[in-house]
Order: structure tokens, then sequence, then C-alpha cells
């Protein structure tokens, strides 16, 4: 299966800055975010399936990185979206650290290799110490992309 | 003895049913899943070699391959109530797991049967699991 990350990230699905402080409201500013460019039709089922995961495990992966993600039918197709925090989010990272970078995901429920494929993907992409550090300085959401799409394979 | 930390170790021949097993076991014994992945970088180049293929390939696919795996692990972790967390790393497996079970404090380990469990089963401090 063939699948690009920067293909379901949308320029209005990035946010340079986010300005909540804790995770939970991290992921509703973001899916608020999500939901007024009309990425995700239905956001507190969004919400309620990511709060699943998050109680179950760390969506924080560690180096400053937190992929919150969830398969729900709020979405009709596989949809990313980024978020930045200057002072960092505490994601419960198994590294202790704080999220300056998140990434979260949503597929339908029913594409599931689709959203273990785009997981995979951006995990090995964020392992890379030199895109992280791009993501971290980038200028804008076009920046984003750009960083994105020259770094996936 | 209250077994609260599992970690399931992955490798390259690593497939669903052990993961699935895996679950199942840390929800019988209401226990915490570490899933480990490890890439052994001998093993990266073996079957690049036999292959025919650049070892960053082979690893690039390996790595991927490594994060899917992780990731339904984490799906059906999900769907049975199992607390989950995934790592990825690279280097000697001896090592690699060593260190995780000093630095998480982990209980027991879970392995597929076949994996290299016998020099594990020598080395190891704590209780190993051929699943």
């Amino acid at each position: 299966m063939q699948l690009k990350i920067s293909d379901h990230l949308k320029l209005e699905a990035i946010m340079m800055e986010i300005k909540a402080k804790e995770k939970i409201a991290a992921i509703n500013e973001l899916v608020a975010h999500m939901v007024k460019y009309k990425l995700v039709s239905d956001g507190n089922e969004f919400i309620k399936a990511l709060a699943k995961r998050e109680n179950l495990e760390s969506t924080g992966i560690g180096d400053g990185i937190a992929i919150p993600h969830a398969r729900t039918n709020a979405v009709e197709d596989l949809v990313l979206a980024f978020a930045r925090s200057p002072k960092g989010i505490d994601f419960s990272s198994i590294d202790g650290k704080p999220s300056h970078i998140i990434f979260l995901i949503a597929s339908p429920e029913g594409k599931k290799s689709e959203y273990i494929l785009a997981l995979a993907k951006l995990s090995r992409l964020l392992r890379k110490h030199a895109v992280r550090d791009l993501l971290r300085q980038a200028k804008d959401p076009e920046e984003i992309m750009d960083i994105v799409k020259k770094n996936e394979e | 003895m209250k077994f609260e930390k599992f970690l399931l170790v992955l490798t390259g021949d690593a497939d669903q049913s052990v993961m699935s097993a895996a679950v199942q076991f840390c929800k019988n014994m209401n226990s915490r899943l570490f899933a480990l992945y490890v890439i052994e970088p001998g093993r990266i180049s073996r079957l690049a070699s036999l292959t025919h293929q650049k070892v960053k390939i082979v690893h690039n696919k390996t790595e991927e391959e490594g994060w899917k795996l992780l990731y339904l692990l984490e799906d059906e972790a999900v769907e049975n109530g199992v607390w989950t967390s995934l790592h990825l790393e690279e280097g000697n497996l001896l090592r690699v797991i060593d260190h995780y079970i000093d630095s998480y404090s982990i209980d027991g380990l879970l392995f597929k049967r076949k994996d290299d469990l016998k020099k594990i089963f020598v080395s190891s401090s704590i209780p190993v699991i051929g699943l």
C-alpha cells in the first residue's frame, strides 16, 4: 500500500502555536480547529475516542513528540493535524520530557491498514533528529508541509 | 509476587499471533505491556546481502514494519483495555533488553517461543515466558 503523510495533512490543519498547556486541553483545541475547518464532523466523538487511548497508553513517544491517534467515524478519510507548543505539554512521555510537536491522526473505523501505516510512517519520520529540529524551527504551515514532503519516503 | 510490567520483545520474525497472546496474557494478569521492537544491525546486513538490496533500504523497510507491528499490537491492546507503551530500538538484542529491564523496572519478559530464547533464559535476571 502506498501512502504519503503529506497527502493527508492539509495546510489548514497546521497550528503553529497551540495555546493549551495540558494534554486534554491541547487535544480539545486541536480537534476544535479540525472541526472549524470541517476536517472532522463530530468533535465530541473524536475526543472520546482519543481519550480512551490516552487512558491506556502514552502517546508521547519521547524526544518532544506526541502522536495522539484514534479510529473514529467522525472522519470520512484519514486526516492528520499538526500543532506546536513552545513551552511543551505533558503527554506522559516515557522519557518524561514535555511534547513540543504534536501530530494528531484520525482515521475511519474501517480503514485500519491505512491508519496503522500512517502511524508507522509518521513514527519513522519523527525518529529523525534533523526532522524534529526542522519542525521546531519552521516559520509557517507551508514550511511544515515542505519538511514533511521532503523527508518522507 | 505481583507482575505489574511485562516486556514483549519483537524482532524480525515477529507475527500477529504472539502479539495477541501477549495482550491476552497481560489482560489476564492485569499487567502493563511494554512492547519493544529491536532492529538488529547484524540481521539487517545479512538480509541485505541475501536479498541483494542496499542496507539502507532493508533498514527502512524493517523499521516501518516494526512500527506497524507495534501499532497493530497497540490497537488490540486498547480494544482489550490493556495499558501499553511502544518502543523501537536499534542495537544488540541482549543489551537493549537489559537496558529496558533496568530503565522501566520490568517484572517479566515475553518472547516468541522460537526466538533466541535460550540465551535470554540464561542471561535474564527476571522470568522469561515463551509465547
